[in-house]
């Protein structure tokens, strides 16, 4: 019995073990089973010794079976022997009554408990399971795709190494006559397997890879220096291939990096996409990481494109062949080109230093071929990444130190495509970096002081002129066609240093920033050879496409010259803002597109806002009426918009002959056939046509002038009007002052004033032209005469009538433009008085003038019908638009042009006025 | 060229003097190659004598009497622009806040999306505004309610404004005119006519008007 408890005891001990085996545990169940059994059978018969006899087995076999139980036994400790013991102690004292010891549900509930436990555990593995067998899942995965994209990139190489043997082969042929023996020249055959590939993981095939990639680009470096192919393409090339190959994991820090600071920036910089993650990540100044942030930019780069160029398994091999080939020849086809067009340079050691760097890149090189001022540029830009608020002066002197250096640049660039630069173009990148954060204002000012200071450091680079020199020309020589020539963009964007280029632009019509922008989409072009000889910034970039220009066609969209192309243009149009935006505007076609429908009769004048779509017309119905161009409703048959008046202005008597709006679009002024003279305060142009009376509209009448006001013009600073009437006179007036009229000017023996202006390039005098074909300067402050144009030679025997219909100046010449009944247009140097130039502009008497804000343009109208627009510099009818129908004999009374947006008006004698864009 | 050396040119040249406008030889409408022929046609003959109405509202043979309508219809907004100038200084919203002739009606102002009672200067200048719009329109449908709308003008000026409207009659003749022009195409009917314009009597002769509501 005691035995028996022992055993128990050893039982329920063994129980106690944590680590139980689910088996163990069946098995002990089993004997626990038993010797219950027994137990009770010892109960029931009093302690029959035979069975102890029987349990013996069962015990030893327990310690047989358990080998390891014992020492756990052993081990398990006070808890476990104290267990024991008491069990022992319990078992001894209720020798006679075990039924107290385990009752029934007691061990049920120890056996239901302990299943429960293993149970749990057990589910608890099998997640465990599952999870490992997943990701084992998802590396295997990983790892196929990278295969598969190894093996893209294999199959490329080979059948790049292909062609260049084929490549050779013909090269040999025609230079020798004779077939070049050169082995295996055999398309390369794809198998479809991983083959030779490393099949187990990652680190492997990258060392494998290193390895067999560096010879496999040695051969390369030397096939494409045979056909001209630079070494710096070749790196850009191939690092490129190994980012794909995923063998720079360090790029990740460099690109966060960039992508702090001024990331959007660079990376939308097309080309300037390496050297804008260079430039960031230059002040941390190690030139490993710097490459690394390369690769893996470019990776980036070429994931973005990858899809598409994505070569289908090797039973589209053959398409895929083809298509790699025509690549490959459009490639050579560029590069044959370039071999002529640009100098190669010779640099083997350069690249051979490349070749130790297992990091080579565009910085490397840069390092390697200018060190010393690369260093500079290195600390300077990590100066001006920290000085980010940097004072004036020291923002300053660094642009004046960049501005010779770039110059050197720049002419590096010129005579070769310099690996040199790139680092130059990290500089440049880097500069805006910081320079982003400054205001615009601050910007523009340095732009201004950098310019002059630039232009005292230029050294002598006589073959490329100033910025402002070749603006300069542009605009004298009218260069307009040239203007959108990449190769004259060249000049301009070579000549202007870049980071103040960039900068003009980004303060400037914000155009640099959208064009920049504009880029960020397009497939950044940055691992072109060419774009990376540039440099980050723009106008490096544009100066090089400009170079390459005559490739761009050739290469194919592998390289993306294309938007580098584009890329040129933007910049090109923001450099020139200025002159070119302009020009531009006045070198297209117009066409009608608002017809001003609302007059009863023929309007006799309109004038433009200066700044808003807006505009005044003044009719024989004598009424004004003042026109918003954005409140338009469309026409019925025709394209054209017809525009109805915001506001219709009465207070003449009479039909209203002129009109002049003043320079901040405030006010306008009219005269009449009544000889009134009315000064209107212009409502808003937004305003209800059928609002309620305003009678402060109407501000005051100038009275004095005894018969119709023919002329009228405005100073173009001070409220002063100029107004010439049938009653003889010019008079000049002060609208706002208490007594408007401030002088008046008659020349009785040349008849009646049929027309007035301001002379516009010497304010201090005005222009009148009379009905007797005379033309008179007079001084406004003497009231004399000054001069008086040679009008009457060339008029007198006219059949037409000598009669001047309208008289203007040119806005910055000192030119005066007549508008003759003879059909002449005739124009008049105001120093000498002389006769400059005189054409027969339309087939009947030219009514009105008007001349561009610019200076560039004529505009006539004539009672022909027709207006015509005329270049200023060639007196070239530019074109010509049938505008007006007649009334009468009449048909166009006035043009206009707007002050500062690409309208042109004419209004006519049918009560219409239109507007052309 | 030849046949322009001969040809009278219509022209109002710049400088041309007040007098000198548009005084040129007569051109016969037959001889008008221009296609505002029954425009320049009817502004021809006011100006020769603006009293002689029936000459004036007398159309060619030829004439097609819509537009000849619509060109009247167009002169007669145009000169009322004088009367508007006008009244303009004398009718001010402050004396004359609602748009009335006599005191029967109200007349509301159809410039308006929803009509609306505009003082008198304001109901002249948007009818007037609105009418420009609606026969640049050329919708020669709407003439009548044109010319209804425009009558008003007249009848406030008599009404309310008498030595203005008598000035302005004495210089153009235009209310009479008008009243011979809508009578003779029967554009108005007589009811609604309250000025009494050939009448020699002042007294006004209220005859009840017809529906008149319409805006």
């Amino acid at each position: 019995m005691l035995r028996l408890a022992a055993h128990l005891d050893f039982v329920l001990t063994k129980h106690s073990f944590r680590n139980l085996r689910y088996e163990t545990w069946r098995f002990n169940r089993l004997r626990f089973v038993a010797s219950f059994a027994e137990k009770i059978l010892a109960v029931k018969y009093g302690g029959v010794p035979f069975v102890s006899s029987v349990m013996k087995i069962p015990e030893s076999g327990t310690m047989e079976d358990g080998p390891n139980s014992a020492p756990h036994n052993g081990q398990l400790g006070p808890s476990g022997v104290g267990t024991s013991s008491s069990s022992v102690k319990v078992n001894n004292s209720d020798d006679n009554n075990p039924r107290l010891q385990y009752s029934i549900p007691g061990i049920l509930h120890f056996i239901q408990h302990e299943w429960a436990r293993f149970e749990m555990e057990r589910s608890q593995w099998e997640v465990e399971r599952a999870e490992l067998q997943a990701r084992i899942a998802f590396l295997q995965g990983e790892r196929k795709g990278q295969e598969n994209l190894k093996n893209d990139l294999v199959r490329r190489i080979k059948m790049l190494e292909y062609a260049l043997k084929q490549e050779r082969a013909k090269y040999h042929k025609l230079k020798y006559g004779t077939e070049l023996q050169q082995g295996d020249v055999k398309p390369p055959i794809f198998e479809d397997g991983i083959g030779g590939e490393p099949v187990d993981g990652e680190s492997i095939f990258i060392t494998n890879s290193n390895v067999n990639w560096r010879q496999g680009r040695q051969l390369l470096r030397q096939y494409l220096q045979e056909i001209g192919y630079t070494d710096t393409i070749i790196d850009v090339r191939s690092n490129r291939v190994r980012s794909l190959l995923g063998l720079n994991p360090a790029g990740a820090s460099a690109e966060k990096e960039e992508q702090t600071g001024g990331g959007t920036i660079n990376g939308g910089a097309g080309s300037g996409v390496v050297s804008g993650s260079s430039g960031s990540s230059a002040g941390a100044g190690s030139s490993p990481g710097d490459a690394s942030g390369n690769s893996k930019r470019l990776s980036e780069t070429q994931g973005r494109r990858a899809p598409a160029k994505k070569v289908p398994p090797a039973s589209l091999a053959e398409a895929m062949i083809m298509d790699t080939e025509a690549a490959v020849m459009a490639n050579f086809d560029f590069l044959a080109q370039e071999g002529v067009g640009v100098e190669v340079d010779d640099e083997d050691d350069m690249s051979d230093e490349m070749e130790d760097n297992t990091d080579d890149d565009t910085d490397d090189s840069a390092t390697a071929s200018n060190a010393a001022t690369s260093k500079r540029n290195k600390m300077k830009a990590k100066n001006l990444r920290d000085d980010v608020d940097a004072e004036t002066e020291e923002v300053l002197n660094e642009f004046s130190f960049l501005g010779s250096d770039t110059d050197d640049a720049s002419h590096e660039l010129r005579v070769q495509t310099d690996t040199t630069d790139w680092d130059r173009g990290r500089l440049t990148t880097s500069d805006e970096d910081s320079e982003w954060a400054m205001d615009p204002l601050h910007i523009s000012q340095l732009k201004e002081l950098y310019r002059r200071d630039r232009a005292k450091n230029k050294r002598g680079n006589v073959s490329r002129p100033k910025r402002s020199a070749l603006q300069d020309v542009l605009n004298e020589m009218g260069l307009k066609e040239e203007c959108g020539d990449p190769y004259s963009f060249f000049d301009t964007s070579s000549s202007t240093p870049p980071s103040p280029t960039a900068v003009s632009g980004f303060s400037g019509a914000n155009s640099g920033g959208v064009s920049r922008r504009n880029v960020v989409p397009a497939p950044v072009t940055g691992p072109t050879p060419v774009g990376i000889g540039v440099g980050g910034e723009a106008a490096h970039l544009g100066g090089l496409a400009g170079l390459s220009s005559s490739d761009d066609e050739s290469v194919d969209g592998h390289l993306g010259l294309g938007e580098l192309a584009q890329l040129t243009v933007n910049n090109e149009a923001e450099v020139s803002y200025d002159i070119s935006v302009n020009k531009e505007s006045f070198r297209k076609t117009w066409n009608a597109k608002y017809t001003l429908r609302s007059h009863f009769d023929g309007v006799r004048a309109l004038a433009f806002h200066p700044v808003e779509p807006v505009l005044v017309t003044a009719s024989e119905d004598c009424t004004l009426k003042l026109w918003n161009l954005q409140k338009t409703i469309p026409a019925k048959k025709s394209a054209s918009l017809d525009v109805e008046p915001v506001y219709t202005f009465r207070g003449h008597t009479g039909p209203v002959l002129c009109l002049a709006m003043s320079s901040t679009g405030e006010q306008c002024f009219s005269g009449g056939l009544d000889g009134s003279l009315q000064c209107w305060n212009i409502p808003g142009s937004n305003i209800d046509p059928y609002d309620s009376y305003d009678p402060s509209v109407l501000s005051n009448s100038l009275l004095g002038h005894t018969d119709a006001v023919w002329g009228l013009s405005l100073h173009s600073q001070k409220l002063h009007l100029l107004s010439s009437s049938a009653d003889g006179s010019v008079r000049l007036w002060n609208p706002q002052s208490k007594s408007p009229l401030l002088s008046v000017f008659t020349s009785e023996s040349d008849g009646v004033p049929t027309s007035v202006d301001f002379v516009r390039d010497d304010l201090n005098r005005m222009v009148t032209s009379y009905n007797s074909a005379a033309c008179i300067l007079f001084d406004l402050e003497t009231g004399q005469p000054v001069t008086r144009l040679d009008t009457d030679k060339g008029v007198e025997d006219s059949v037409f009538g000598r009669q001047i219909n309208r008289v203007i100046s040119h806005p910055t010449l000192p030119l005066t433009i007549t508008a003759h009944e003879d059909r002449h247009i005739r124009f008049y140097d105001n120093n000498t008085g002389k006769l400059a130039h005189a054409m027969v502009a339309h087939l009947d008497a030219v009514t009105c003038l008007a001349v561009d804000p610019n200076g560039l343009y004529l505009l006539s109208g004539s009672h022909d019908c027709s207006i015509r627009l005329w270049n200023l510099e060639n007196k070239t009818c530019v074109q010509e638009i049938t505008s007006h129908r007649k009334k009468f004999d009449e048909s166009i009374f006035d043009v206009a042009f707007h002050p500062s947006k690409p309208f042109i008006a004419s209004a006519g004698a049918d009560a219409l006025a239109k507007v052309f864009v | 060229m030849a046949d322009m050396e001969c040809r009278t040119e219509r022209r109002n040249r710049p400088g041309t003097k007040t007098i000198d406008y548009y005084r040129w030889p007569e051109e016969i409408f037959e001889e008008m190659d221009s296609t505002l022929a029954v425009q320049q046609y009817i502004q021809q003959l006011i100006r020769k004598d603006f009293t002689a109405i029936d000459e004036i509202l007398k159309a060619p043979d030829s004439q097609d009497e819509g537009v000849w309508k619509y060109e009247h219809l167009r002169q007669f907004c145009m000169e009322l622009n004088g009367i508007a100038v006008k009244l303009q200084n004398e009718c001010h919203p402050e004396s004359c806040t609602q748009m009335t002739a006599t005191d029967q009606w109200i007349f509301l102002c159809a410039a308006h999306k929803t009509p609306k009672e505009c003082p008198a200067i304001d109901y002249t200048r948007h009818t007037l505004d609105g009418a420009a719009c609606l026969l640049n329109k050329s919708s020669v449908a709407k003439l009548g309610s044109v010319c209804r709308r425009v009558y008003r003008i007249f009848s406030h000026a008599y009404f309310h404004h008498r030595n203005l409207f008598d000035e302005f009659e004495n210089e153009t003749f235009l209310c009479r005119r008008f009243t011979e022009f809508v009578t003779k195409y029967n554009l108005m009917s007589k009811e609604i006519l309250i000025v009494p314009i050939f009448e020699e009597t002042d007294s006004g002769s209220y005859i009840g008007h017809s529906a008149e509501s319409e805006a």
